[in-house]
């Protein structure tokens, strides 16, 4: 329960061979999600994307926009932590 | 039967609740939402008029806008009723199906005044579902709850009365924001509909509510709200602006919440956003995406509250840092909410999918472009907060060694079902698009709309990996995130109790002040009466009460006389 086991996945041995079964879970997903990520930009290549307008038809629109609006969240999310993050007792008293 | 209120029979249903076993209670219930559902065959137009008082109440109206919603909300009180099976108390159940019968009513309901009955009926029948919880801090909750949707209420019956003052007419239709009547009835719905600012109710109640309470919460109340805006404020572009905030606003504290019942509620307003923003745009096309929005959201929603609400059941917490690894433990509401968080992500094949296609497209077809791209944003960030974060964190990141099993059959079988329609809506796409308020020839799966959305999903995935690779990713912590709930749960109370003391100090000074003159006069009288130039045989202050009082007549007749 402490902070070090958070991000247990992450947490994996070298070897990729660890006794807990979530990292070699977290292996697998890493790489399907790979497989899949590289089949869309080769599929890029060959599908005309129709968007909205330019911007969203510019190459690999979609997957830029969707990685860096998912990092700006969580950083945004990590700022607003120092800003109204409370302790669990805040309203209780 | 066929001009019987849907809804109504359900209500009068729940009154028979506590005198029936357990079980059978269970079977009359669905079959309590059964009949009301035959109702339903009635189909469009006007089945029942209430003339009191030279006004018409409409307690039955229906047309291809309220089927969709009153299909679906069947749906879920029937769900709920089963996701609930094993509460062997009566209470609860008596609250969720008055609730949703309730809320059926509402939307069957021609005119704002009885549309006001059913929307405070909502809310006092809704707010035992929180009550139940049965902890202090839930009784706070619910009461903060009650205080917003029956104002909510109040609002919208100021607004009727206005109406009618102007127009003579009470009858729900479209309205034109502008004058006062218009914006008080705007706002009443907004209240419900959690818009900005107005939304403490929702993440502060909701997940305070029991385990089955939530499920049958995340259903009604908001999505009465969005029909009655789709009803009364179509093509409201103030509503675009609303529903873009709502929609990206809640993305950021959701990543950063603890409690994962409190994480859906949040994700629960960003949704709500979509639906906004359809209204917003007003098109036959936006208003079937409004529509397909709701109708596949109640789905997925309670399918993601009904698997914590699982877990709650089982381990006793839906706090985030405090769990992990379950899915050895819970394998199958694993697969349910895994499923669940797909769907609300919209991946291609998932009922989320083929709704939010329809609102996006004609989004696109209005020229704003700065409102498409802040949907496609906090598209990104329902993936984050409902599509990874809700399973990863109860069911993988790390193991919070739980000695637990799997949910009572009756939760799994609640589950199945909500996942089963999750994934046929999503690959049977016309099933949904048959009963939408307008006839669609709508084709979600284009080669194009696909790969844009997959690329937009699995990227952002990647980039999740990236952050739990490099140990970037904010750790669970016990905490309380603060929301627009602060403002009357901290700020006002914290300026409003000194200054409400100070007002009191100065007044009571003051009154003391006054009591001192007003002695000291009578005092001073008492010393003239007592020793005048006669020597006084009555109490020198009646004598000049009488006094005062003749001069006063005096003054009066001389007045008129003259």
């Amino acid at each position: 329960m402490t902070k070090s086991h958070k991000n247990n996945p992450s947490s994996v041995s070298p070897s990729g061979l660890s006794p807990s079964g979530l990292s070699g879970l977290g292996h697998k997903f890493t790489l399907v999600l790979l497989v899949i990520g590289v089949l869309l930009v080769a599929l890029e290549l060959f599908v005309h994307r129709h968007g909205v307008n330019a911007v969203e038809e510019s190459f690999l629109f979609p997957a830029i926009y969707g990685f860096v609006a998912f990092l700006f969240i969580v950083q945004v999310g990590k700022w607003l932590r120092l800003l109204i993050m409370r302790p669990e007792d805040y309203y209780d008293e | 039967m066929s001009s019987f209120p849907p809804g109504l029979i359900m209500i009068l249903a729940a009154i028979g609740l506590p005198f029936i076993p357990h079980v059978w209670r269970q079977i009359f219930m669905l079959g309590a939402i059964a009949l009301s559902a035959t109702g339903l065959l009635a189909g469009a137009g006007t089945h029942l008029v209430w003339s009191v008082m030279g006004f018409d109440l409409i307690l039955y109206q229906a047309d291809n806008l309220s089927l969709p919603f009153a299909i679906i909300f069947h749906i879920a009180a029937a769900l709920n009723v089963i996701y609930s099976w094993h509460d062997r108390a009566w209470q609860q159940h008596c609250a969720a199906l008055s609730y949703a019968g309730a809320a059926i009513a509402a939307l069957h309901a021609g005119d704002l005044v009885s549309l006001f009955v059913w929307w405070e009926a909502t809310a006092v029948t809704s707010v035992f579902l929180i009550l139940a919880s049965g902890t202090e801090r839930a009784r706070h909750a619910a009461m903060r709850y009650l205080l917003f949707q029956v104002t909510s209420g109040v609002i919208l019956l100021a607004g009727a009365a206005l109406l009618a003052s102007q127009t003579g007419s009470i009858a729900f239709t479209r309205m034109e924001l502008g004058d006062l009547a218009s914006w008080l009835v705007f706002i009443a719905f907004g209240i419900k509909a959690a818009f900005p600012f107005l939304n403490g109710w929702l993440q502060d109640a909701y997940p305070e509510a029991t385990a089955t309470g939530t499920v049958a919460l995340s259903a009604f109340t908001t999505k009465l709200a969005i029909y009655a805006l789709a009803r009364g404020f179509p093509g409201t572009e103030l509503l675009i602006w609303i529903g873009a905030a709502m929609t990206a606003l809640p993305v950021f504290f959701a990543v950063i919440e603890n409690d994962l019942r409190r994480v859906l509620a949040f994700s629960l307003n960003n949704q709500l956003g979509f639906m906004v923003v359809a209204v917003g745009v007003g098109s036959e096309l936006a208003l079937n995406g409004a529509a397909a929005h709701a109708f596949v959201h109640i789905i997925y929603k309670a399918l993601l509250f009904m698997s914590m609400g699982a877990v709650l059941h089982q381990v006793g917490t839906v706090k985030a840092s405090a769990l992990g690894g379950l899915y050895r433990q819970m394998p199958f509401t694993m697969v349910c909410c895994i499923i669940g968080a797909m769907s609300i992500s919209a991946f291609p094949l998932f009922s989320g999918f083929v709704a939010k296609s329809l609102t996006m497209s004609a989004l696109g077809e209005t020229g704003m472009i700065w409102a498409y791209f802040v949907l496609l944003f906090a598209s990104a960030g329902v993936l984050e907060h409902s599509g990874i974060k809700i399973p990863y964190f109860a069911f993988f990141a790390h193991d919070s060694k739980h000695k637990t099993g799997e949910a009572p059959i009756n939760m799994r079988v609640a589950m199945g079902i909500a996942a089963f329609m999750c994934v046929a809506i999503g690959v049977f796409p016309s099933v949904l698009y048959g009963i939408l308020p307008y006839a669609v020839e709508y084709h979600p799966y284009d080669a194009a709309h696909v790969s844009s959305q997959m690329q937009l999903l699995i990227f952002a995935m990647l980039a999740f990996v990236v952050l739990i690779r490099l140990k970037l990713y904010p750790p669970e912590i016990p905490s309380v995130v603060l929301n627009s709930d602060w403002f009357y749960r901290r700020l006002f109370p914290r300026i409003g109790r000194p200054l409400l003391s100070a007002v009191m100090l100065v007044w009571g000074s003051f009154l003391c002040q006054m009591t001192g003159y007003i002695n000291a006069f009578w005092d001073e009288l008492d010393k003239i009466m007592h020793s005048p130039v006669g020597g006084p045989t009555v109490s020198g202050r009646a004598v000049m009460i009488q006094a005062g009082l003749l001069s006063l007549l005096l003054a009066i007749i001389y007045a008129t006389a003259g």
